[in-house]
């Protein structure tokens, strides 16, 4: 996707400020806490237009990209003050606050990409037959046919709708998993246990050697 | 309705092969990006193989990542192309 711009909002003031206790002001009470709850949003709100503009395709308008930021901002500064607790430091606060809101705005863009698109299930697809396409194995490489077999024929149903969607047509994560009712982190888990199964498949067909992650022969 | 098999490019049928050892879950991912983006800023050897390897596997979680890593250097003063590389162990 195409950046609208790099880096649009520069980052608020005291963004380095090391010193700055971030947990104890947004636990304080009182002005204390609205000042610190201040600053957070707008940290999260660069961050959320950051990666808004990244993302969104050319021709998006700048009053629906910071629509979509504002969104992701509020929705980011909720999910982020409810894990609070969970900060221990191993990073600047600013950092841990920002992937709170990318992750927001990343996910709010590919929703909106994908919201009037059908997303394909592999089940619309035609298996082949083992040895039936003569003619494919011809025309495509050794490799892709290999794979192809093996995704015919060692992935289970399910495994293969998610890997077919995921990896050959693209489809977004977070789009494919709440489509289907279900989370990122299970989808990841389904498409690593495929891809284990496809290497195994080319393995004992001697099309990928077992000492060369990633590679094919 | 049935439709026929695209072809395989050889950046999917990579993308297809990719090995995920060692496992680390999107969850986990999250939980360390942080922590993993500023070692990679600050130049160092950094030991994360399993989140090397989940960031070349998981798009999503990569496109987060080099986000994040932009947005870190503009506050550390450095520029993030110079890193960009590092974040995915190339």
């Amino acid at each position: 996707m195409t950046a609208l711009s790099p880096l649009p909002l520069k980052a608020p003031a005291r963004a380095t400020d090391d010193q700055y206790d971030w947990p104890a002001a947004l636990t304080a009470q009182g002005p204390a806490r609205e000042e610190a709850l201040g600053r957070l949003h707008q940290f999260l709100l660069r961050a959320a237009f950051h990666q808004v503009s990244r993302m969104s395709r050319p021709g998006v308008g700048r009053d629906r990209i910071d629509e979509i930021a504002n969104q992701a901002a509020d929705e980011a500064m909720v999910c982020l003050l409810s894990k609070l607790s969970t900060f221990e430091g191993r990073s600047r606060f600013t950092t841990w606050a920002y992937k709170f809101a990318v992750l927001q705005a990343a996910v709010e863009v590919r929703r909106q990409s994908w919201r009037d698109r059908e997303i394909p299930l592999d089940e619309s697809y035609v298996v082949a037959a083992r040895g039936s396409t003569p003619e494919e194995h011809v025309e495509a490489s050794d490799l892709a046919s290999a794979v192809w077999d093996a995704i015919d024929h060692v992935l289970t149903p399910h495994q293969r709708s998610i890997t077919v969607a995921l990896l050959v047509d693209e489809v977004a994560i977070d789009v494919l998993a709440e489509r289907l009712g279900t989370n990122r982190n299970a989808l990841y888990k389904t498409l690593h246990d495929a891809r284990g199964r496809i290497r195994t498949h080319l393995q004992s067909t001697g099309h990928l050697h077992s000492a060369s992650p990633g590679g094919a022969r | 309705m049935s439709r026929n098999r695209p072809e395989l490019t050889p950046v999917v049928v990579q993308r297809l092969i990719f090995d995920t050892e060692p496992w680390l879950s999107c969850d986990d991912c999250f939980r360390l990006v942080d922590q993993y983006v500023e070692m990679v800023l600050q130049g160092s050897d950094v030991q994360m193989p399993a989140m090397k390897v989940h960031l070349e596997g998981c798009a999503a979680c990569a496109e987060e990542a080099q986000s994040l890593l932009e947005l870190a250097a503009e506050d550390a003063g450095q520029d993030p192309a110079e890193v960009l590389g590092a974040l995915l162990g190339r």
